[in-house]
């Protein structure tokens, strides 16, 4: 049918064409650079007359023109208009460009109200779908990567599903338990983005943040409001900041179908650095059956001795690691007519890891339908089904059996025969990987419903009710002994387990909102708004643990010798009434007013109701005054914002928990680890922003800035106490905490001609965050620490006038000479080392923790080039994270046990830099090898085992990076070769992650971290779940 | 009817007003009845004695690590954070139980609190000097200042005198529960009588300082124990006996629960010149049918690698550290050496000759010694058979023996100066003394900046100058 249209649109051009000679008819067809799909309704003209036309439901125009020198000109909302001269040819297909700057563009912003950008009074950036899929990652946090300012969004692992994490603005909230992550709202629901650690041992898993069960291809835009004025709508909940995810809608016209499929490999991209010249055993011996896997003599010496010896020694940690894969497939379908539109997608995606035996997959079916019942009257439906999850491994164990894996032995020769773990005498981690098991399956049903009234012309009532609701089955295994001959069981797995957890969630969400806007005279307009929202959150957690499989690997809980229980359940409430007052002046001038109160069910009742406001203002000075041509628009915003947040569920409230080390039979009550406040009170932050937009030269060049300031007062947190309190944690309302920063986004495109161009932007943000007090009675507040060798364990704490993110540990004496002051806080590089009698550095006592680094980047930027040239772009995504440090623990074992490049020189005598404890050089000779030296003294444990591994000082690493977060190059067909067949459009795609990385670390890529997606504990990147460099394939076709 | 939604609302909010009352956390119990603290503090108390045990077992050359330069073998500075934090969040248990059972009248429960109390400040007290205590738990700091070692000595004396008087006042307004108790089975006279042997530990820990009574002692002793049936034991786990857990491990080759050369050699006729039949019942014997202890510091020392069983480990075949063997706090052999070393000090020989005798005679009970091998080991060279042969040196060699395992030999061996047959330095030694205290455990020092900065471990104690 369209074909045989075609076909006599083109026979009536044949036609038509000899007729007029003088005028020529140019036809051609318009679609969109994002997805290659026809553009309906785009408006044609002829540059400098009123002949006009607009595009067809296929995006076709034909257009008469007066002479070769006319110019076309194309205009679509959401694109770049472009110009082209006809010259002598008759059709003419032209590529829209998504233009995101555009002040005329109409945003998503809080409470899903849609409004012009020029009206807002603070700072918007929004990510389409087109940049959103650029690096096909299938974590959506993931793909807005290096693309947003102000945000930091960290992978936390290269495992598929592994969480990632999100920062905005820096850290607002102390408390590492309560996570900094900002609220996501999609289609106007409110979902649940937790990483949830339930489960023995799942905190090191890399479990998922929830966010990663959405499919990036479902999304259209997200829209990111970094806090203050933004978010004042949201009311707590949206303190640290909201993302707005909009998915894609159905369109009106024929039903269009779109298959994607990416497919690729993934490996480790960056390892540490080993060395490669000593072999198993201690104080230079060689045993092959020793416990230390590198203190032993070089490879050479110790095949002298044992033939079996292979040549050289192995790189176990790249052995350890695979190469992984992963499939996506999409198919979409889009269409519907005047009253009903629907948009439905169905995804699968397969993904495994580098780490042997981790995968993970996910399968979503989505359905989004909009009703236009009457003019006065529509509604609409969200569904979304997802089922996700897959096989974890524990990737700091798997480091750190590693560590302990002597590379005398090949790693990768892992199993015997009979089925156990092949070993000269440690564990070994592929073996543990294989057994030791984590799976989780999720099944999630997010579902919304919208109703729309219309019954007067000025007013509007909408409602929305969503419901997110997920079970999360988790089942952590391992075989128990088989008792064969000369059996090694994996320590972890002992006599064997199985654990089996579950937990529901359910979360309700509901908003009313009524606005009115009323036109006063013809410059003045008045929007009122006034809305309820109800979130109501019910999770239940339990899980049954069964010890010692009586029959191996049959892994019931009626097959465990011992059964034990846990189990949790949370229920939180929030209600807020809110109000929206804004008005614009000869549009130019938009002030908007708002304010919120919140009851929430977590403060006691004499705290639990408050109210805050915030105010913001917009002026488009272009549109006021007269500017010079060469600027084409300029926006000053204004705001102020306070946000109240609550305390997590049951802080105020302490107790008694069931005792769970009794077997079944007894029971007992023991005090639970948090010591309640009843009289915590609401925190609030207060947020001022302001910024500026300008764009020049018909919007090729364009900036936004943003400079902010907030304060943070009466932090409510749940400090770690010493456990002589007979607590493990404390609720307190914690003093002051401060974050100014600014952002500043540069558009640009250097090039623009008919076939070429060449876009270009700079994101780049900068956060300065302070303590600006702490509680009475408290000097500091230990939120983390990690463990390190003899001491050298770090800490992270807060501490009056310093940031958030400080790393303290232990570090090297320097020397202070008579009446000289040392510093409590701060080492002085600048003074030599202390160095003892026995002529080795001498740790300063352990009293004294000084700071040793911040984990907080002191900028982040980034830098996308996008070359189009006809079908074919390649875009560029250069990503930057600078001035931050991370402990490194993984290092601290590869001093401990022999494996780091640098101990190498153990062999060798040194004389120490440094001044002996009276000032004078150092000048003793000493040898940094185990046992007795060359000069007759017995080293003992050697200098690295001694000295070096119990300093943290030596682990504390600049952790800075700068990467290529993504390449892509993408090919759309022509669209000539698809006019005659069922296929619309087509395009090829290639996509590298994370191909070249440059940093100083000297663990796994420092962007991967320890703890869970979600924490607030971003200090320590040792034993993680290596991040990993990717190769993908993408093919999308429409029909 | 813009107006008529809100109003709505707002009816809706009033309609519910607890509807946001979720104060009370319903995962937890706010007010616990007595006895399921009972339940808890009394586990905790036997399970706190293995975990000390099971660093103080190295020190005193039970136990010896399988691995070269093992960190408790060689007496570095090792953090326990883990027995630190187990041992204080009991006392927390311990304390509340106290402060409930005060409320209710429950005199027994304040009798067994302040026993329970006592145990576990000795125990921390013994390890690391300096402690908090009269700031600790009460939620009134949440950084509790240091008491001084010798004031929570103090403490802990009176804390056995008035859980002994608490215990013997009648008409509890709560009883015992002999299925909560899972030390004594709810007997509150045993509970008494392990007020006083507790209280016989103390006082006789004071030896090297010049307030020791050994009058007191014996007096303390007479109120005791006069049997094993009384001996203050935790036998009930959730899974097994953690010594059996430990052993079940080292026999799938997650190495662990090594006995020490030293303890062998105690008991082989290495030492002593006269087997020990108790040996047989606390290891089993190598692949070669020996027994060969492993040198502390030195690790595996073969000559076979570690697949290979040709050293001892504890045994799950042992009736001390078998799957369902009761942990022992404090057993009536260790009363009767106590009672002999405070005899034999006060100068009362024959009663410390008989007390000795008793001493390892209900040793050899405990263990389910064979009588004859029993009465020929009690008749051989290795026993004093008269009051006139006795000596203390015998005296601290039997108990070395009854102390298997348990956290008091190292308060003995200190007492004793390490002077046991043999006893030598470990190897690599990180101090050129013998371990005096242990360092505090970084998950207190980097809470608590009270915490003191303890690194010399060859200080001693203040009881142990």
């Amino acid at each position: 049918m369209r074909n045989s249209f075609t076909l006599l649109v083109l026979l009536l051009m044949c036609c038509w064409v000899p007729a007029l000679a003088q005028d020529n008819i140019v036809s051609g067809r318009v679609t969109g650079a994002d997805e290659g799909m026809p553009l309906p309704g785009v408006s044609v003209t002829v540059k400098g007359t009123t002949t006009g036309t607009s595009t067809d439901a296929d995006g076709r125009f034909s257009i008469r023109v007066p002479s070769n020198d006319a110019v076309l000109e194309f205009r679509f909302l959401g694109y770049r208009i472009q110009e082209v001269r006809v010259g002598n040819q008759s059709q003419v297909n032209v590529t829209l460009a998504t233009d995101t700057q555009q002040l005329d563009e109409v945003v998503v912003t809080a409470m899903g109200i849609t409004r012009e950008k020029k009206a807002l009074g603070y700072a918007a950036q929004e990510v389409q779908a087109e940049e959103l899929v650029q690096n096909r990652q299938p974590n959506l946090l993931n793909a807005m990567q290096g693309k947003v300012a102000g945000v930091t969004i960290s992978s936390t692992g290269g495992a598929p599903g592994q969480g990632a994490n999100i920062q905005i603005r820096g850290i607002n909230s102390i408390d590492p338990n309560r996570p900094n992550q900002p609220l996501f709202v999609i289609d106007g629901i409110q979902v649940n983005n937790s990483t949830s650690t339930f489960g023995e041992g799942a905190e090191l898993r890399g479990m998922s943040n929830r966010l990663a069960d959405l499919n990036p291809d479902d999304i259209e835009s997200i829209n990111i409001l970094r806090g203050g004025a933004a978010t004042a709508l949201y009311g707590l909940r949206g303190a640290n900041g909201v993302v707005v995810i909009t998915t894609k809608s159905g369109q009106k016209g024929e039903m269009r179908v779109n298959f994607t499929s990416t497919a690729g490999w993934e490996e480790v991209n960056k390892f540490p650095e080993i060395q490669d010249t000593y072999t198993q055993g201690y104080t230079g011996e060689y045993d092959p059956t020793s416990f230390w896997p590198s203190w032993g003599p070089a490879w050479q010496e110790a095949r002298q001795i044992d033939p079996t010896h292979p040549e050289g020694i192995y790189n176990h940690f790249k052995d350890a690691y695979e190469t992984g894969n992963q499939f996506r497939n999409t198919l979409t379908f889009t269409g519907g007519g005047e009253a009903i539109t629907f948009s439905s997608s169905l995804s699968h995606l397969r993904h495994e890891g580098v780490l042997p035996f981790t995968d993970y997959q996910n399968t979503s079916a989505r359905l989004n339908t909009e009703v236009k019942l009457s003019e006065k009257f529509s509604t609409g439906g969200n569904f979304n089904y997802i089922r996700s999850g897959g096989k974890r491994y524990n990737a700091d164990r798997f480091n750190e059996m590693l560590s302990y894996w002597s590379p005398r032995w090949d790693v990768q020769d892992y199993v015997k025969p009979d089925g156990t773990m092949q070993s000269y005498g440690n564990d070994n981690p592929i073996y543990a990987a294989a057994t030791n098991q984590f799976e989780d399956d999720v099944s999630r049903f997010i579902g919304g419903l919208n109703f729309s009234y219309k019954p007067l012309s000025w007013l509007d009532l909408n409602y929305r009710v969503g419901l997110d609701t997920y079970s999360d089955d988790r089942t952590r295994t391992a075989p128990g002994p088989r008792n064969v001959a000369d059996e090694r069981v994996l320590e972890d797995n002992g006599q064997g387990f199985v654990h089996e957890y579950t937990t529901k969630f359910r979360s309700i969400n509901s908003t009313f909102i009524a606005s009115a806007n009323k036109s006063f005279g013809d410059k003045f307009n008045a929007t009122l708004r006034v809305g309820h929202e109800l979130y109501d959150e019910h999770i239940k957690s339990f899980g049954v643990q069964g010890e010692e499989l009586a029959v191996f690997d049959y892994f019931k809980l009626s097959n465990a010798r011992f059964l034990s229980s846990s189990e949790n359940e949370s229920d939180y409430r929030l209600m807020g009434i809110f109000g929206e007052a804004s008005f614009d002046y000869g549009d130019f001038l938009f002030l908007t007013l708002t304010g919120r109160n919140d009851i929430t069910s977590t403060l006691s009742e004499s705290n639990r109701s408050f109210f805050y406001p915030s105010a913001s203002i917009s002026y488009i000075v272009s549109e006021h005054l007269g500017l010079p041509e060469f600027i084409n628009q300029t926006k000053f915003r204004v705001s102020y914002a306070g946000i109240g947040k609550d305390a997590s569920p049951y802080s105020i409230s302490s107790g008694y928990a069931p005792y769970t080390n009794f077997p079944t039979g007894y029971t007992g009550v023991t005090r639970a680890p948090l010591l309640g406040n009843m009289g915590l009170k609401p925190e609030f932050t207060n947020t001022f922003e302001t910024g500026l937009e300008m764009s020049f030269l018909e919007n090729r060049i364009g900036f936004d800035l943003t400079y902010y300031y907030s304060v943070s007062k009466d932090q409510i947190l749940n400090i770690n106490v010493a456990s002589s309190t007979g607590y493990v944690r404390a609720a307190i309302n914690a003093g002051k905490m401060r974050n100014k920063g600014v952002e500043v986004v540069l558009n640009a495109t250097p090039v623009r001609t008919s076939d070429f161009n060449w876009d270009t932007k700079i994101i780049f943000s900068a956060n300065r965050n302070k303590i600006l007090s702490l509680p009475e009675g408290l000097e500091e507040v230990t939120y983390a620490s990690q463990f390190g060798y003899v001491g050298s364990t770090v800490t992270m704490k807060l501490i009056e006038g310093q940031p958030y993110g400080n790393i303290y540990g232990s570090h090297w004496q320097r020397y202070y000479g008579p009446g000289e002051e040392e510093d409590p806080l701060f080492i002085d590089e600048s003074r030599p080392r202390v160095i003892g009698e026995n002529g080795f550095p001498v740790r300063a006592p352990l009293s004294s923790q000084k700071l040793l680094g911040n984990s907080q980047p002191d900028w982040i930027g980034g830098f996308t080039n996008t070359f189009t040239y006809k079908g074919l772009s390649l875009t560029a995504l250069l990503d930057a994270r600078v001035g931050l440090e991370k402990y490194n623990q993984m290092d601290n074992f590869f001093a401990a046990f022999g494996i780091a490049e640098y101990t190498e020189d153990r062999n060798q005598t040194r004389v120490f830099e440094g001044v002996l404890a009276d000032g004078t050089p150092n000048t003793k000779e000493v040898w940094l090898g185990q046992g007795v030296g060359p000069d007759g003294v017995n080293y003992g444990d050697g200098y690295y085992r001694r000295f070096y591994r119990g300093v943290s000082e030596n682990f504390v690493e600049d952790a800075s990076w700068v990467r290529l977060r993504s390449l892509t190059l993408r090919y759309s067909l022509p669209q000539p070769w698809f006019e005659n067949i069922f296929i619309r459009n087509a395009a090829l795609s290639f996509t590298g992650n994370n191909l070249w990385l440059s940093t100083d670390y000297k663990g796994f890529d420092p962007e991967t971290s320890f703890s869970p997606s979600g924490s607030n504990v971003d200090g320590f990147s040792g034993f993680t779940y290596p991040a990993v460099r990717s190769f993908l394939f993408t093919l999308n076709v429409g029909f | 009817m813009l107006a008529f939604s809100l109003m709505g609302a707002v009816a809706g909010l009033q309609g519910c007003e607890d509807y946001f009352d979720k104060e009370n956390n319903p995962n937890l119990v706010t007010d616990p009845p007595l006895p399921s603290l009972l339940s808890t503090t009394t586990h905790k108390t036997g399970i706190n004695s293995y975990l000390v045990g099971n660093i103080t077992s190295y020190f005193v050359q039970y136990l010896a690590s399988p691995s070269q330069g093992g960190s408790s073998d060689t007496y570095q500075v090792t953090d326990y954070t883990g027995t630190w934090d187990a041992l204080y969040w009991a006392m927390a248990d311990i304390y509340d139980m106290r402060q409930l059972a005060i409320e209710q009248g429950a005199t027994e429960y304040v009798g067994v609190a302040n026993i329970l109390m006592a145990y576990h400040l000795s125990l921390v007290n013994d390890m690391w000097g300096d402690a908090p205590y009269s700031e600790a738990f009460t939620n009134m700091t949440l950084t509790p200042g240091f008491d001084d070692e010798a004031s929570l000595y103090d403490v802990t004396t009176q804390l056995l005198d008035e859980g002994i008087a608490e215990l013997q006042k009648p008409d509890s307004k709560v009883q015992l529960i002999a299925t909560s108790d899972v030390i004594h089975g709810g007997s509150v006279e045993n509970w008494i009588k392990t007020g006083y042997a507790l209280k016989a530990r103390q006082l006789n820990k004071l030896s090297g300082t010049s307030s020791y009574n050994p009058q007191a002692v014996l007096e303390a002793v007479d109120n005791s124990y006069t049997s094993n049936e009384d001996n203050a034991e935790m036998g009930v786990f959730e899974t097994r006996n953690p010594w059996s857990a430990i052993s079940l491990s080292n026999a799938s080759l997650l190495l662990g629960g090594w006995l020490s050369e030293q303890l062998i050699q105690h008991l082989n006729g290495t030492s002593y010149g006269v087997f020990d039949p108790r040996l047989e019942q606390l290891a089993d014997t190598t692949a070669s049918g020996t027994y060969v202890g492993t040198p502390n510091g030195t690790g595996n020392i073969g000559p076979a690698n570690n697949t290979v069983k040709d050293e001892s480990y504890i045994s799950r075949n042992s009736p001390l550290t078998g799957d369902e063997s009761p942990l022992i706090i404090v057993s009536y052999p260790e009363v009767k050496l106590i009672e002999a070393e405070a005899a034999f000090r006060a100068g009362q020989m024959d009663r410390a000759f008989e007390a000795y005798r008793e001493g390892i005679r209900a040793s050899m009970e405990m263990l389910e010694v064979a009588e004859a091998d029993a009465n020929a080991y009690l008749s051989s060279a290795a026993v004093a058979q008269s009051a006139s042969e006795l000596t203390l040196d015998r005296i601290f060699q039997e108990k070395y023996v009854v102390t298997y395992l348990n956290p008091e030999a190292w308060n003995d061996a200190r007492r004793h100066d390490y002077q046991y047959a043999n006893f030598t330095l470990p190897e690599g030694a990180a101090i050129p003394t013998f371990i005096r205290r242990v360092a505090y455990p970084s998950g207190e020092a980097s809470k608590n900046p009270n915490t003191p900065d303890v690194t010399d471990l060859s200080a001693p104690l203040w009881w142990d100058q």
